[in-house]
């Protein structure tokens, strides 16, 4: 019921309009936003080059907003409704104009101007909504595509010999400029930086501090490391499974009479923080000091790095005693007990025939388990929503 | 272009005002829930306020020259109404199904004011910024006034 103390507010357009964009809010990010000392945001795409690369199905250009650990794609919802954005009124009105709106305002009207008035700034025809894709959002394709192979074949020492000598002129890059090369690949990345710096230590990334550049090593590389720093951490007595200083572990990979050094001391970083415990792990920007390695995770991604750098395709598949034998020798004498098919990860291998072994890239692997998850979480859904596009397009599958 | 920068309001250096706000606090004279700290608000119809654009075009052009100011005026569509709030029992909600919008003298629009499903950030170009683009969150909105009905003829008010 109206009753006397209701006001009129006048209500104005404003001329010119301002230009503004509404994000709808999940709660996650409406709890970061409303902190204290929220972050700063960041809105990333990837670079032309990196979205030809990797192929987005569902959208062929797209943003992402970062927060500094999570990942939201942005989707723009058109509205047939014109909402406006009002804040109050400045008293730009002329009063003649009033007239429209009330015959006497100015003199006796009930509108007391310009107190009483709000005006729309702007009109926005969509907004922006927020989504994950179930599979989540990960760096490890975009890395996989914009960083080198590297790749060393043993017999390889003269080439690298020469390498090193041309590249003494330079000189070693500092951490402040490891960082930025590191940065520099980072920023085409479209997730968020705590998404790229996990991708990063996944595939074991490094920046080559002689040559400044960024490198993935190959599956055979990190295997070669892994083989190497066991020798020499068995050599040397350093047990992996308590903390040990990294630079030990990197004197116990140089041989001793032979002053070059088998890769770069980045590498054996990177793998050092790989496989470090996760609670242990320095952030990129830190140095890896300290490190102590877990023998069941140890043992897993050596299992999943022996398959991917012997037998990477079901035509080169391997025989599955084989892979167990060699897969055990690459291990410390104590951890050979571990070893077990079942200590893989589920869909990181596969078997062309019943004796016969060979790895899945971690692309394929999710497309895999997405289809085997996919339909009872999708019939999960239907019984939940009241949204009938999805129950009838989920009733029409069956 | 891979990253564009998207202040919150405390990551900013300075205190973030809306391009074009008023340097002195203006009375809000909407009712306390809908008030922000920005003044911002969100009225959303089922319509389209139509204003002239011939002018418009020239003021665009102005607008580039930074100009808005100087130029930006208001003109009046109608009145707000919100018939059963008082500023005495600003607790009780029960005013919020009742919004009326008049457009001119002689239609009224009803509506009601919503609270969000999820709340809005009202993002704009950060004001200053030279060369790169920066975005900035200007406020967050929790509620709207809506208007989901088509106008009704009224005597004048």
């Amino acid at each position: 019921m109206a009753t006397q103390d209701s006001r009129s507010i006048l209500f104005t357009n404003t001329h010119p309009q301002q230009g503004f964009r509404l994000l709808e809010l999940t709660p996650e990010l409406e709890a970061l936003l409303s902190s204290k000392d929220a972050p700063a945001l960041e809105l990333k795409s990837p670079s032309a080059a990196l979205a030809r690369a990797v192929v987005d199905p569902s959208a062929p250009e797209y943003v992402n907003l970062c927060t500094p650990t999570q990942t939201y794609r942005i989707r723009q919802v058109q509205s047939s409704n014109s909402l406006h954005i009002l804040r109050p009124s400045l008293g730009q009105i002329s009063r003649a104009d009033i007239k429209v709106v009330e015959e006497e305002a100015g003199e006796s009207g009930t509108l007391n101007l310009p107190d009483e008035a709000v005006t729309a700034i702007a009109k926005c025809g969509s907004t922006l909504e927020l989504h994950v894709p179930p599979g989540g959002f990960s760096a490890v394709p975009f890395l996989e595509k914009s960083l080198g192979l590297y790749e060393k074949r043993s017999g390889d020492d003269d080439g690298d010999i020469a390498m090193d000598e041309s590249s003494n002129g330079a000189g070693a890059l500092g951490p402040a400029e490891t960082r930025q090369m590191r940065d520099r690949v980072l920023v085409d990345v479209p997730v968020s930086s705590a998404q790229c710096e996990a991708g990063w230590t996944e595939i074991c990334a490094f920046v080559d501090e002689e040559q400044g550049v960024c490198w993935r090593p190959s599956a055979r590389m990190r295997l070669n490391v892994w083989k190497r720093l066991m020798e020499g951490a068995i050599l040397q007595g350093i047990d992996l499974e308590k903390q040990f200083l990294v630079g030990d572990l990197w004197k116990s990979v140089l041989d001793d009479d032979d002053a070059s050094e088998p890769f770069p001391r980045a590498l054996l970083e990177a793998v050092a923080r790989r496989l470090c415990v996760e609670d242990e792990r320095p952030s990129l920007a830190d140095e890896i000091k300290w490190a102590s390695f877990d023998k069941a995770e140890c043992t897993q991604w050596v299992g999943e790095i022996y398959l991917a750098a012997t037998a990477p395709t079901p035509s080169s598949a391997t025989g599955r005693s084989d892979f167990l034998r060699e897969w055990k020798d690459c291990l410390p004498e104590s951890w050979r007990d571990e070893v077990a098919l079942s200590k893989l990860q589920p869909g990181s291998y596969q078997s062309p025939d019943p004796t016969t072994i060979c790895f899945v890239e971690p692309s394929q692997r999710q497309q895999v388990s997405k289809t085997s998850a996919a339909a009872p979480a999708a019939a999960a859904k239907a019984k939940t929503t009241r949204n009938w596009h999805e129950l009838l397009k989920n009733q029409k599958r069956r | 272009m891979p990253s564009i920068t998207l202040h919150t309001r405390s990551s900013g250096i300075t205190q973030t005002t809306p391009a074009n706000a008023p340097s002195h606090p203006v009375h809000n004279p909407l009712p306390q829930l809908l008030q922000t700290p920005s003044g911002l608000a969100l009225l959303e119809l089922q319509a389209t306020i139509n204003v002239p654009t011939s002018e418009a075009e020239q003021d665009d052009r102005s607008e580039d020259n930074g100009l808005a100011n100087s130029t930006s005026y208001e003109t009046p569509i109608g009145k707000l109404m919100f018939p059963d709030y008082s500023i005495h029992n600003p607790d009780d909600t029960k005013w919020m199904k009742r919004v009326y919008l008049y457009v001119g003298r002689y239609q009224r629009m009803t509506g009601e004011v919503k609270k969000l499903p999820r709340p809005i950030a009202v993002l704009q170009k950060r004001a200053g910024t030279v060369g790169t683009e920066e975005l900035e969150v200007v406020e967050i909105v929790r509620y709207k006034v809506f208007f989901k009905s088509r106008p009704e003829p009224v005597n004048d008010v």
